[in-house]
This record gives C-alpha cells, sequence and structure tokens, in this order.
C-alpha cells in the first residue's frame, strides 16, 4: 500500500463514511480497477491511467444496495455523476466523490477546458487548455470538406460498441444502435446512422471524459465530435452537461415546460 | 462487504491477438468486460467479441456433469464412473490394437499447460505420438514452411510493430474481422502514411481503407508471389547484401521466378499486370515492410509452398530480422500459438524438438521416466481417414469440434460413429459431443488459471474469476486424473503454474518463463533463461538455422477445379461477430443479433445472372454435399467466386469444403473448392 493509497482509504472510510471505495491500482504488472472495504489492502494506488470509473461503478451499483461507494472523481466524472443522478439512475446519496485534478498531461490529452473538480482532494488543479485543435481545424474547412474528413473516420469504425460500452452516460436498456431499423447487421463498417444516431443522443448528456476516444481501436477523434457538438449545443440552447441542477433543454416541451417525469430517462 | 465484487485480469478467449482484460465478478457472477488499458497489446481496446467475451460463460448450455453412453443415449454420471470408463476403453483398445490406434486431439482454446498435460497423456500414459490438434486446420503449413524457410514456425515481428512499418501487405487475412486489434494497428499505420496493401479475393473492410486493393483468383497465390519477386529482381530492387550474407539458393529461386512475367501471372491470377508491378514497387521500395497473412494462404493444398513463397518474397528484399517487417502469421484461436508450442503435434515435442530426433527423446525419457514411441504419430486430418481403414480405433477430443470445423462434414461423421470409443472434454454441447461415448465437462477461460500463448509468442496469464458451473472441472486437472488412473507417473501437479515450470525445464524457448514472471511483464519466447527479457523479433543478425533457404515453389492449380456442373469457386471463412464453431459466439446475444444467420456472398453480376436477389434463398452444393441459405449479393466478392463463414451449424460450410490435403503439412483446402449455386 503507498501513500496515496492510504490517502484515499484515509478520505473514503474515516472522513467521509464511505462502505467501499473505487479506485484504480497497480497488479498484476498492470493497472486496473478494485473495490475494496475499510481495512483492505488493494495495493499501489495510481492515478495516471485514466479508466472510466463512472462506467464502471454503475455496472456494479445494481448489486450494491444500500452501500455507500466512495470513487477517485475527476471532474469530468463529477459532471457525468451529475447527469445520472438528475435522470434517477444513480442515487446521490450513494456515491462518495473523492475529487482528483488531473495532470496537466491528462488535461493536454483531453484537450479539457473544465479539468477542476469542485473539491480537491488530490492531486494540484492544472490549467484549463483552451481549444481543440482539430476542431478548430474542421470548423474552418467547408461543410463538404467536413463531411468528408468524418466519413473518411468513420469508414474505420469495427463496430465494436467501445464507445458506448466504456461510456459513463450511455445507460439505456436497449440501445437504438443495435435497433435493425438503423444499424441493420450487414457487418461493418456501420452505416452513417451508427454515428450521427449517438452523436445526436449524446448532446444533452456528454461530459467530454474523452473514454469514447481512448476506447476506439480506428483511432477515430470521437472527442473532438463530442465537443463540437456541446458547442452547438451551448450556442443553440446555452447548455452544458453535467449541471445537477438544470434540466436538459431537449426533455421540455416546445413552450419550454419540463415533459413528464417517465420519460426523462433519455 | 457481504458481496463479493472483484475486477479480475485475463486474456481474451477468441483470436490469437492475446487481448487482456478484466471481467467483472460479483458474487461468482460475471457482469462485464473492462479493458485492460495497460497492456502493451491491446491498449485499453477490444473488439466486439471481447466486450462479449462474459456473455457465454454462465449460459444455462454449459455442461455441468459427466455423461456416459448407455442404451445409445448419454446420462448422466459420476467423475469417478466417467473417467475408469475412459481409462478402461483406452487401455482396452491399446492392448487389443496397439497404442497407435489411440489418438488424442488436444485444443487450441485451452492453456499452454493443459495442452503440455494431453500431449503427455498421449505420449507418457498411452504411448503414442497420435496428439494434434486444430492447428492442423489453419496454421499447419505456416509451422512447416517458415520452419524450413527461417528455422523457426512463428511469426518474427509483434503486433505493435505494425503501425511503425513503412509497408503492410496483408494477403489471406481479413485482418479487421478476424484479428481487429492487429486490423486496427494497419489502420494506424495507413494513418501515419503507411502503404497498406491487400490481396485478397474478396473486398473485405481493411482493402476499401487501404492504399492498394487487389484481387486473385483463389488458388493462384504462388504466381503472383512469384511474379512479384521476378519484378523486383528484374528492376533491381532486391537487397543484394541481404540475399549474399543472409540467404542460400537465390540463383536457383532468380530461375524459377523467371517465367512468371507480369502477363503470365495476369493469366493465371485475374491480377492486371500494372497492378502487379505496382504492388511489388511498393513492396520493395518500403524501408520497412511487414507481410500479415492468415487463412488465405494456408488453406491450401499447397499452404506449405505459399507460405514458402512469401518467405522468398521478404527474404529477397531483405525484410527479415528487423523491426517492423518480418512474415507474420496471424493466428486464429486465443492458444493455437501455445498448443503448437506446447508440444500437441504428432511429430513435435515441446518447444520444436523432433520425436524423431534421439537426443531430444532421451531428455523427454528422462524427465518423464518411460521410452517413448520413435516415429512420429498421425494428423488429425489423416487420423478421421485412418478411422475408416480400421488403424485407429479409439479417440479423447479435449475441447474441438470436428463436427463442424473440419472439411467434409459427412465424412468425419461417419469415421466418428465407426471409432469404437470416442471422449470428449467439452464445456458445451455440441454435434461431436452428441456422437460421444463419454462427455467431461470442462471449465472455460474465466474458470481457471494457466496461460496463453498470442500469436506475437507473448505468454499472456488467465487468472481464474468464478468456479466452473455443476462439477465441470478444468482440463489440466482431467487431464492429471487420467494420466494417474493410466497408471503414469508424473501427472501430480498441484498447480498449473508447476506444469509450466516442467515445460519451462523440457523446453529452450520457454526456459526462462514462469507464470510470475508472466504476470508481471511481457515475454515473448525465446526466454532461455530466468533473467532473459524475452525476443519480440526474431533473426536480427542471423537464422538460428544459419542461412535463410530461399525455396523455389512453382504455381499449381488447386486440388478441384471447376467444371460446367460445378462453375463457382467456393471459398470460406469467419465474420467479426462470429468464432468458429458458434459455440461461444452464437450463446452471446449482442454477437448473435449482429449476424443471426448463415449466408453466402454472391458477385452482382453472378447473381442477376442467376435470377437471386438480396437475401434471397440459395441453394449451394458441392461434390460432397449440399446447404440452403440466404444470399447477400454484393460487388465486394469477384465474379465466379462465392463465400460462406463457417460458423453455422444449421448451414456448415464444412458440408461442401474438399478434404484435399496439402502433402507436407496436411492441411485441408478449405479455401477452394468447386461449388455450384442455385435459387432455391
Amino acid at each position: 500500500m503507498n501513500d496515496l493509497t492510504k490517502r484515499f482509504s484515509e478520505i473514503a472510510f474515516e472522513e467521509r463514511g464511505a462502505d467501499h471505495l473505487l479506485l484504480m491500482v497497480e497488479r498484476h504488472g498492470n493497472v486496473g480497477p478494485v473495490l475494496i472495504s475499510r481495512g483492505e489492502d488493494p495495493g499501489d494506488a495510481r492515478t495516471d491511467v485514466p479508466y472510466q470509473l463512472v462506467t464502471i461503478l454503475t455496472n456494479i451499483l445494481p448489486f450494491m444496495g444500500k452501500a455507500k461507494v466512495a470513487l477517485v472523481c475527476r471532474r469530468c466524472d463529477e459532471k457525468a455523476l451529475a447527469e445520472l443522478a438528475k435522470r434517477g439512475i444513480v442515487d446521490d446519496a450513494s456515491v462518495v466523490k473523492i475529487g482528483l485534478a488531473c495532470s496537466k498531461e491528462q488535461v493536454q490529452r483531453c484537450r479539457c477546458s473544465d479539468c477542476v473538480p469542485s473539491k480537491v482532494d488530490i492531486g494540484e488543479p492544472s490549467e484549463p487548455c483552451p481549444e481543440d485543435a482539430l476542431a478548430a481545424e474542421l470548423t474552418a474547412m467547408s461543410t463538404e470538406d467536413r463531411a468528408e474528413f468524418w466519413k473518411r473516420q468513420f469508414r474505420k469504425c469495427n463496430k465494436c460498441f467501445g464507445c458506448t460500452v466504456n461510456c459513463p452516460v450511455c445507460f439505456c436498456d436497449d440501445c437504438v444502435l443495435e435497433e435493425r431499423t438503423y444499424t441493420p447487421e450487414e457487418g461493418i463498417p456501420p452505416g452513417q446512422a451508427f454515428h450521427l444516431i449517438r452523436s445526436f443522443h449524446l448532446a444533452d448528456k456528454c461530459v467530454e471524459c474523452g473514454e469514447c476516444e481512448r476506447s476506439c481501436p480506428a483511432d477515430i477523434p470521437l472527442l473532438t465530435l463530442r465537443k463540437m457538438v456541446n458547442r452547438d449545443m451551448k450556442d443553440l440552447f446555452n447548455y452544458t452537461s453535467g449541471d445537477r441542477e438544470r434540466k436538459s433543454p431537449l426533455l421540455t416541451t416546445l413552450d419550454d415546460q419540463p415533459l413528464e417525469d417517465d420519460v426523462h430517462a433519455c | 462487504m457481504s458481496m463479493r465484487v472483484e475486477h479480475v485480469l485475463t486474456t481474451c478467449p477468441y483470436c490469437g491477438t492475446g487481448c487482456r482484460f478484466y471481467l467483472q465478478v460479483v458474487d461468482n457472477k460475471l457482469i462485464g468486460v473492462v479493458p485492460c488499458k495497460t497492456d502493451e497489446i491491446s491498449q485499453g481496446r477490444l473488439c466486439i467479441k471481447g466486450y462479449n467475451a462474459h456473455a457465454f460463460v454462465q449460459h444455462p448450455d454449459r455442461l455441468t456433469h459427466p455423461m456416459v453412453r448407455e442404451g445409445g443415449q448419454l446420462r448422466k454420471a459420476t467423475w469417478d464412473e466417467a473417467l475408469d470408463k475412459v481409462v478402461s476403453e483406452l487401455k482396452r483398445v491399446s492392448a487389443e490394437h496397439g497404442p497407435d490406434s489411440v489418438v488424442v486431439l488436444a485444443s487450441a482454446k485451452c492453456t499452454n499447460e493443459e495442452n503440455y498435460l494431453f500431449q503427455k497423456l498421449a505420449r507418457a500414459a498411452i504411448g503414442t505420438n497420435n496428439v494434434d490438434h486444430c492447428a492442423r486446420l489453419c496454421h499447419a503449413s505456416t509451422v512447416a514452411g517458415l520452419l524450413m524457410s527461417f528455422g523457426s514456425g512463428a511469426m518474427t515481428n509483434t503486433i505493435p510493430e505494425f503501425e511503425d512499418a513503412d509497408c503492410v501487405l496483408v494477403t489471406g487475412s481479413n485482418t479487421l474481422e478476424a484479428h481487429p486489434l492487429i486490423g486496427a494497428r494497419i489502420l494506424r499505420a495507413h494513418d501515419k502514411g503507411a502503404k497498406v496493401v491487400v490481396i485478397d479475393p474478396r473486398d473485405t473492410p481493411l482493402s476499401r481503407i487501404a492504399h492498394t486493393s487487389i484481387h486473385q483468383q483463389p488458388g493462384t497465390d504462388i504466381a503472383w508471389i512469384n511474379g512479384m519477386i521476378k519484378i523486383i529482381i528484374d528492376e533491381g530492387l532486391h537487397d543484394e547484401a541481404f540475399i549474399r550474407d543472409r540467404t542460400s539458393g537465390f540463383d536457383e529461386l532468380r530461375k524459377t521466378v523467371e517465367p512468371y512475367t507480369p502477363e503470365k501471372v495476369e493469366d493465371i491470377t485475374r491480377i492486371p499486370k500494372q497492378e502487379l508491378i505496382d504492388a511489388a514497387r511498393t513492396y520493395a521500395n518500403a524501408e520497412k515492410a511487414m507481410i500479415a497473412y492468415a487463412m488465405g494462404v494456408t488453406q491450401h493444398s499447397n499452404g506449405t509452398n505459399i507460405v514458402r513463397a512469401l518467405a522468398n518474397l521478404a527474404m529477397v528484399t531483405g525484410n527479415v530480422g528487423r523491426e517492423s517487417t518480418g512474415v507474420n502469421p496471424l493466428r486464429g484461436q486465443c492458444n493455437v500459438q501455445g498448443a503448437c508450442d506446447a508440444g500437441g503435434l504428432p511429430d513435435l515435442f515441446p518447444g520444436y524438438q523432433r520425436v524423431e530426433d534421439a537426443d531430444a527423446r532421451k531428455r523427454f525419457e528422462a524427465a518423464w521416466g518411460r521410452t517413448l514411441p520413435p516415429t512420429k504419430g498421425t494428423t488429425l486430418t489423416c487420423a478421421i481417414k485412418d478411422v475408416l481403414v480400421g488403424k485407429v480405433k479409439a479417440m479423447v477430443i479435449f475441447g474441438e469440434n470436428p463436427m463442424l470445423s473440419d472439411p467434409d462434414i459427412a465424412h468425419v461423421e461417419e469415421a466418428l460413429k465407426e471409432l469404437e470409443f470416442l471422449a470428449v472434454a467439452e464445456i458445451f454441447p455440441t454435434d461431436t459431443t452428441k456422437l460421444a461415448d463419454v462427455v467431461l465437462p470442462g471449465a472455460c477461460y474465466a474458470e481457471k488459471d494457466g496461460t496463453f500463448t498470442s500469436t506475437d509468442r507473448a505468454i499472456r496469464p488467465l487468472h481464474k474469476a468464478v468456479d466452473p458451473p455443476g462439477e465441470a472441472k478444468p482440463d489440466w486437472v482431467i487431464a492429471c486424473e487420467l494420466g494417474r488412473r493410466l497408471g503414469a507417473q508424473g501427472f501430480d501437479f498441484p498447480s498449473p503454474a508447476d506444469v509450466l515450470d516442467e515445460m519451462a525445464r523440457l523446453a529452450p524457448i520457454y526456459g526462462g518463463i514462469s507464470y510470475d514472471r508472466a504476470d508481471k511483464q511481457v515475454l515473448r519466447w525465446p526466454c532461455p533463461t530466468k533473467d532473459h527479457k524475452g525476443t519480440p523479433v526474431l533473426h536480427i543478425g542471423g537464422f538460428k538455422i544459419g542461412k535463410g533457404v530461399l525455396v523455389p515453389v512453382d504455381h499449381a492449380p488447386p486440388a478441384e477445379e471447376t467444371s460446367e456442373e460445378y462453375p463457382f469457386i467456393l471459398t470460406t471463412g469467419r465474420n467479426l461477430f462470429h468464432f468458429h464453431t458458434g459455440t461461444m459466439t452464437r450463446r452471446s446475444p449482442k454477437l448473435e443479433r449482429e449476424a443471426p444467420e448463415p449466408y453466402v456472398e454472391v458477385n452482382t453480376a453472378d447473381a442477376k445472372r442467376l435470377g437471386i436477389s438480396d437475401s434471397g434463398r440459395v441453394r449451394v452444393s458441392s461434390r460432397r454435399g449440399e446447404i440452403t441459405l440466404k444470399a447477400r449479393v454484393t460487388d465486394w466478392i469477384m465474379p465466379g467466386v462465392i463465400f460462406i463463414p463457417f460458423h453455422y451449424a444449421e448451414a456448415a460450410a464444412n458440408r461442401l469444403t474438399n478434404p484435399a490435403l496439402d502433402p507436407v503439412a496436411k492441411i485441408p483446402e478449405f479455401k477452394v473448392c468447386a461449388a455450384q449455386l442455385k435459387k432455391a
């Protein structure tokens, strides 16, 4: 157990009364996720490998009953949890956040403009990254060239569903991307609908954690795509995902009234 | 905590890439897969099969107790009864007909440790070299061919090196579907500016992106490879220093390729001559060029020669023994490399030591405490024929399904029914277990410890995540039980790690490998000593056999040619979503949803001529059988050629395929047979 593990355990169990702690540790020559209880020694904690702990947590939460789980939480994770809590998928009371300020290198890799958690427990806050260079380049292109760029990228898609499986805010029980009408079972690459549906479906949820891009075997710059859609959401609706209080503008009637509760899920 | 939540690091059970992931376990229940981000090979990415690798494990169809046949029916039995039945039958058959009347089939889905035990069971407990496995059906020609050319029958380079190559020549490999994470590395090379050249009778997802896509008629590979070598020599693009210092046989090779002019090659292969010339230049002019190939090369009645021709092409251009070069057979099962390494082959002890070599035999006799048979055993493909002439009477099959995976299934069925005794260890009921006298329930990859060896020779550990269902046991336990009950010594292993230690002592290429070491770092064989870091690139500075051998080979037509009655060439292969006989993937809902039913790919012009519409039913027949399935009409396949994936029992492509064998490697010609296509 290194000092970092000790510190995480202290915050989770002593200071914030959690029953379990989800973190990343070094084991078997690799770094991976682990869930521990009070008093357990998981080995040396690491914060430099960006596992999507919110996704990992939401996979196991349905089995956890009323237990309180602490997790190492970056700014984007905190926002993902806000999106999930707002929709009633995660109970605020069952999750204890341990704020991790991302390293400068990680902020650069994510071209992240919002990188400091509301409470920093571990790490030193870094300067945000003002711009995604590729997004700027694409914005300067003609519509035709931009479409051509994305088509070239999407042609590499191998339909692994990694972008979806690992996404913290993909939570539908029945995924529309597995719906024959939109993505028939004709092998790879999937048609344009696959990427466009995913793009718009996440428009009011994506917190730009970048896990889709990191998971993509084809190196499709999916985080850039997300940032561009999010920018449109901001321009069109003055809305940014990750706000615990504000409801998505897509979940309103045409007269800006909130929709009935049971249709809020997606 | 009241419930047990674990993330268990293990290795994917599908293709031979060797991706690693964490299985998410809650109270012995598998709930998901998290890719391992720090793994050197998979880098936190997986394909759709990997993401669904948990889905079949706890399926209700799993075999949960042993069964023995009684009155024509399989009934539930205890382990003691089932194991004793196997042992008494093997003893009886062996006493009546000699040990060579027994065949053991090892498994490319089992661990290194298990395969080591399977071959030890055959050799040291039964007393026969009749041990083989499905490598016979996929890369037997690679092992034979590359052993002759280079002195080592495995991938010369490693998976990560693909992304730094200047040229990647892919042939007979639908890489993005069959080895998705290797395909991803090739895409990355492409994105970085490398020239990707794909030569395949079908358009594949990779060929549609590649710099160059060339279609050859199936069964004409040696012609285009020799043609490329001729162009390279004629244009002075060959590497004279490498040829002089590192190879032998160049003059003979030059003479052999001389007649393969671009015009002649075009006649044989249907490759337009300028395309061939451009491809030859692209490959030869690259500073670092890698060749990647798979079943499209090996599954021919002259597969060994095609492999040697590719080795010639690499050596003539000096593309061996450096990073991001080489000849790279992509092995298709999680542990087909390891099953070969561990000696699951009738002519080779663990570590590719010949059973006919007296010194090697002496070492194994000393270690195992008994005399061993000095002649090589029969192959999987020959064993089927040997049953029908009465030479083979009993078979023990570990985790294979020859009733769907072997060519000419009707013939296989006849042979398996002819056996006096058949025992099958499996995880699910299959068409093969239906014919067994004893069925033993095995544990799958998620239920045991051990190691796989990936296609690039990396040792990849497995960690047990959940318990096997019911009374099922890991195959290494079953093999040890059988060995002990047969009265043999040396089957008392407390764990797979101890088995690996014994293998390391006897196989020098594994000498430095142990479970603990492999669990902390990526080790690639050869790794001769405990302080050796492993060998990513083979043949640096020299070949194990001294000089690389340029073996001149000539084009020969496939064993079966088209006729008026059977005018189409049928070729078979995989799709992205299913794996082999579908035993696992077809029980994984998300995979089955993507590719739920069998189909045949037919060229648009052929379909029009025969009045076949997209999704219409068609009947495909060959001289051996007939199946009915859906047509997929497409321009992605050449006119005159049809393709059927072999995953589907309800329309098994292998009812049609030709069991003609390569004379050296005994691999069947899955990739070419003559077929008839009709509207159903």
